[in-house]
């Protein structure tokens, strides 16, 4: 019998709370304290292997043949677990899904088999045109039919729940019927999809369109949510744009232990899309983002390390 | 007011974004409301700004030494008639200039100097052999396992990354002087043809070929066998010379990393 040789994919870390600490224990699918991974770091990552419990990843990043960042990107994945994160589903865009794009995405979950997949609460182009970018939709039921019409299509060809991420915004149609989050809540439950919540996204829109950023985080249902983003942003004065080329600000590290103390354990990373600092840089970030959690909710400590099965 | 139906709405905003008509402008504005400190323009050019922003980066990150040939002037005007030309309509940025060199093979001014699009084109060519799909290579090794009585069958394949491209102009070596940070000769008519791959380290290589070597491997690419090779050799060389030739190209294409390890369905 030939048996082929499988290389190992890292699996995820378990934690629970110190002996010492009363509280309550994370969920199952608690992942930890990550960051999102950069081609610039691949190396680093690679012979310094930090101590840091998982990574996100780009998925558009990788829907490509071969080559060197690929061949990174799987020996990365061996040491560590890994979510993937979309920016071009679409979701909400009124052309139809893109089936070509989602046979690419689940080759990758194949590939990579990541703990999840997320995309955004958005639409990216119409009619064959892609702004690359992650358009704001209006809040009204015709939009949440749509849109959960969609997830369910793509839940089902991919097999599995997907997590969706509220984006910044910098415009309100008039067409809006209710807030983004009675929208995002509604579109959670209905189409039975996770939320991905970025706390500077939050913070951003919130400054933007003159909302208590609470008011978000209390809209939400708490156990929907399995995932934190926490990014920088550029702040103009009288408004604040996503840029994701700045250290975490301020505020956002705030709303961030508001957001822990209402969710509780929730899986956390550091989002930086430009402006690329060093990795130390970063990873001194992700502790941050973990000492803010332990004093919110208590101390964790690994109940196992990653096992390296031969 | 009457709902706007959600696909009208979308298709007013992507107007606004790629289209420079003040009613594209108008027509988006009445949908957005207006409320806090900032004007509803403001809003709107936010977004306008970063789709026009990240699609010159793209073409600046795919296209550095074209960059700097052009200088910045040149440069920003070929961004925004491309960008005017070929809105995206790919997921992935990886793709959205895969036109440039044939925009700027029809456009004024720069059709008027062919080797733009040269550039353009070989720097594309680069990007292919980046990131095609990997394959397990032919090596020294396994041709010395491959029985000497089968050596004359061989149909040899090259590996996914691998592509042959023929310019006209200077242009492999006015990039070639811009990457070192030279002034380029100026641009003059020079056929010339050139062989790109990732090889084993998998960097991005590449490398003139005589024409000796281009008609070889334009024949594997037909799917000539070795002895066709050969045969094709005793042509051009003695008869005492031609099986060590052949055997020379043989051991540099294998080195160079371009060949790939077949694998044979046995019946």
């Amino acid at each position: 019998m030939v048996h082929n040789l499988i290389k190992n994919q890292a699996s995820a870390r378990e934690y629970s709370l110190s002996s010492a600490v009363e509280g309550i224990a994370p969920p199952d699918d608690f992942l930890g304290f990550g960051l999102g991974l950069r081609t610039d770091h691949f190396q680093d990552v690679l012979s310094t292997k930090p101590n840091i419990d998982w990574f996100e990843v780009v998925s558009e990043n990788f829907m490509v043949d071969g080559g060197k960042p690929k061949h990174y990107l799987h020996a990365i994945r061996e040491l560590y677990p890994m979510v993937m994160h979309g920016v071009s589903l679409s979701i909400g865009s009124t052309d139809p899904l893109n089936m070509q794009y989602l046979r690419k995405l689940k080759v990758l979950v194949n590939e990579l088999q990541p703990q999840w997949i997320s995309d955004h609460l958005c639409w990216t182009g119409v009619n064959q045109t892609n702004s690359h970018d992650l358009l704001p939709l209006p809040y009204n039921e015709e939009a949440l039919n749509h849109v959960c019409d969609r997830v369910d299509q793509v839940q089902n060809f991919l097999g599995r729940p997907i997590l969706l991420e509220n984006l910044s915004s910098y415009i309100t149609y008039k067409e809006s019927e209710m807030s983004e989050w009675d929208f995002f809540n509604n579109v959670a439950r209905r189409s039975g999809c996770n939320i991905l919540l970025d706390i500077n996204n939050i913070y951003v829109s919130a400054r933007n369109h003159e909302f208590d950023p609470q008011d978000y985080l209390e809209g939400i249902d708490k156990d929907k949510v399995k995932q934190f983003h926490l990014a920088g942003h550029t702040d103009y004065g009288n408004y604040v744009i996503d840029t994701h080329d700045h250290p975490v600000a301020d505020p956002v590290w705030a709303l961030y232990k508001q957001a822990l103390q209402r969710f509780g354990w929730v899986s956390t990373m550091i989002e930086r899309d430009d402006n690329i600092p060093p990795l130390a840089e970063l990873l001194a970030e992700v502790e941050t983002a973990r000492n803010i959690a332990y004093d919110t909710l208590g101390q964790l400590e690994r109940v196992k390390q990653r096992e390296i099965v031969t | 007011m009457d709902k706007l139906p959600l696909a009208s709405l979308q298709q007013k905003l992507i107007n606004y974004l790629v289209d420079d008509d003040p009613t594209a402008t108008t027509t988006i504005m009445e949908q957005i409301k207006d409320h806090g400190s900032i004007t509803r323009d403001v809003r709107l050019h936010i977004y306008k700004n970063a789709y026009q922003v990240r699609l010159k980066e793209t073409i600046e990150n795919d296209h550095e030494m074209l960059g700097f040939f052009l200088g910045d002037d040149l440069f920003d005007q070929m961004v925004l008639g491309y960008i005017n030309a070929y809105p995206s309509d790919n997921t992935s940025l990886r793709y959205f200039a895969d036109k440039l060199p044939l925009f700027l093979a029809n456009n004024a001014p720069f059709k008027d100097h062919p080797i733009i699009s040269e550039l353009a084109h070989f720097e594309r060519l680069l990007m292919v052999a980046f990131d095609a799909a990997d394959a397990t290579r032919f090596t020294r090794d396994l041709l010395a396992n491959t029985p000497p009585e089968q050596w004359p069958d061989l149909v040899f394949r090259f590996h996914p990354s691998v592509q042959l491209a023929h310019f006209h102009y200077n242009s492999v070596e006015t990039w070639q002087a811009l990457k070192q940070e030279q002034s380029p000769e100026p641009a003059k008519e020079q056929h010339s043809d050139w062989l790109l791959w990732r090889n084993n380290d998998r960097l991005t290589q590449f490398r003139s070929l005589p024409e000796q070597e281009y008609n070889l491997i334009t024949m594997i690419l037909n799917g000539a066998s070795f002895t066709a090779l050969c045969d094709f050799l005793l042509e051009e060389v003695s008869e005492e010379q031609a099986s060590q030739v052949a055997l020379n190209y043989l051991l540099r294409w294998l080195d160079d990393g371009i060949l790939i390890k077949q694998e044979f369905i046995q019946l």
